[in-house]
């Protein structure tokens, strides 16, 4: 439809565009001199006046009267404003040219310009989104590249932490079984001194017992061993019904129950 | 046979030797000579290890026991001891003995105070500690005392579960302690 109607619209300036000069051509013809024509530089008009001229001079010299024709024409051609019919076909093929682009060929162009305006606008758009989800790639990758960095210091702190405290740890560990080495160590030092002390004194307190058995017994005659029962008998009758006091004099006896 | 030292079997078989003695009418004599012949066996070690010995036969062991008990011993105390340690009670001999002992001054009313001396008590020491045991422990005690030279000197008297400990072992072991 759209390239129907630039169809006709080209169709129908070209008929106007060619019907117009040949009208005006078909109103008024003029010959124009011999060897004029190789000018190729002078204008259509220009040599039609040139041709009037030419004829005018001629006729001036046939007849020196016909003067005012000459003037005329030296004054009339006027590069700006056409002949009158020029003016009134070239409008009326201009109204008809304008009313066609105007109807069919504006409403094409603008649908097209629409369109590629559009697309530019939807290339455009497109190429902002691309560009926007670049930056945001871009940034992402950059959020990524800081994250794996501070990742990265932070397992290197975290290892740096660790291998403090792992030898802090051991540090600690070593003083602690120095010292408690240091105080088994101690201990039994302390231990085996007190044994040793308990061990001698436990062998003096024997040796001192036996030497005392031996004098005892010694010296314990049977009158002594007498002297002894009658003690045992009397402090047994003190003891009265308790059965529980105790010799006070050394060789009197202590009562138990088993 | 079973050696197995419960209270029940001792005390039956210290009832059956006291229901013999008394029935020969040899309560006293027998109760004496059994007493010694119980701390005989405890003071010796071979001796109780033979007498106790299963392996060794009886009669050897009868014999053993007559070499023990003397020519002085009633008939009665060899035939208990013997049939005692025929019985395969011989290691349970001092127990049997003072439930028998035991048994007998019960019949008397009395209760049997055994005191360890190093050396013997005459009479009037037995009769007086008698008397003063009696008095400490609100019995009537009698005494039947034993030669003990581990005690040194001095008396160790023990009536029932209750000891009186005079003696001059306690005394050094005390010392003993102290230092």
């Amino acid at each position: 439809m759209r390239l129907r109607a630039l169809v006709a619209s080209g169709l129908a300036a070209g008929v106007v565009l060619l019907s117009a000069p040949a009208a005006v051509a078909m109103e008024e013809e003029h010959e124009i001199p011999v060897g004029v024509e190789e000018n190729s530089d002078l204008g259509e008009e220009e040599l039609h006046c040139l041709a009037e001229q030419v004829a005018a001079f001629e006729a001036l010299e046939a007849n020196p009267e016909a003067g005012s024709r000459v003037e005329t024409c030296e004054e009339s051609p006027n590069p700006i404003l056409p002949a009158t019919n020029e003016i009134v076909w070239g409008g009326i093929a201009f109204l008809v040219v304008f009313f066609l682009m105007w109807k069919f060929a504006v409403p094409a162009i603008r649908k097209g310009l629409q369109a590629r305006e559009d697309r530019i606008r939807s290339d455009l758009e497109a190429a902002e989104a691309a560009k926007q989800e670049a930056e945001n790639l871009r940034g992402q990758y950059q959020q990524q590249i800081a994250d794996a960095r501070a990742e990265a210091g932070r397992i290197i702190d975290e290892a740096r932490q660790a291998a403090d405290a792992m030898r802090r740890d051991v540090h600690e560990s070593a003083e602690a079984e120095a010292t408690a080495a240091r105080a088994r160590a101690e201990s039994e030092i302390d231990l085996t001194v007190s044994r040793a002390q308990s061990d001698l004194q436990r062998e003096v307190a024997d040796f001192a017992v036996r030497l005392a058995e031996r004098i005892v017994e010694r010296n314990l005659d049977r009158d002594a061993q007498q002297a002894l029962i009658d003690q045992y008998i009397a402090e047994v009758g003190g003891l009265g019904g308790n059965g529980r006091s105790r010799g006070g004099n050394g060789s009197g006896g202590s009562a138990s129950d088993n | 046979m079973t050696t197995e030292a419960t209270p029940g079997v001792l005390d039956d078989y210290a009832l059956a030797l006291f229901a013999a003695a008394r029935g020969e009418d040899m309560l006293d004599l027998v109760e004496d000579q059994l007493f010694s012949v119980a701390r005989a066996f405890e003071a010796n070690d071979e001796l109780r290890q033979k007498l106790s010995d299963q392996q060794i036969p009886v009669a050897t062991r009868e014999a053993i026991i007559e070499d023990l008990l003397g020519e002085g011993a009633a008939v009665i105390t060899r035939a208990l001891v013997s049939f005692i340690v025929a019985a395969g009670r011989a290691s349970q001999l001092p127990g049997i003995v003072d439930a028998f002992v035991d048994a007998a001054a019960a019949s008397r009313q009395h209760v049997v105070g055994e005191v360890r001396s190093a050396v013997a008590l005459d009479e009037q020491q037995q009769r007086q500690l008698a008397q003063a045991l009696s008095r400490a422990t609100g019995k009537t005690v009698e005494v039947k005392v034993v030669i003990d030279p581990s005690v040194v000197g001095g008396v160790v008297a023990q009536v029932g579960d209750q000891v009186i400990d005079g003696s001059v072992r306690s005394r050094l072991q005390q010392l003993r302690e102290g230092l």
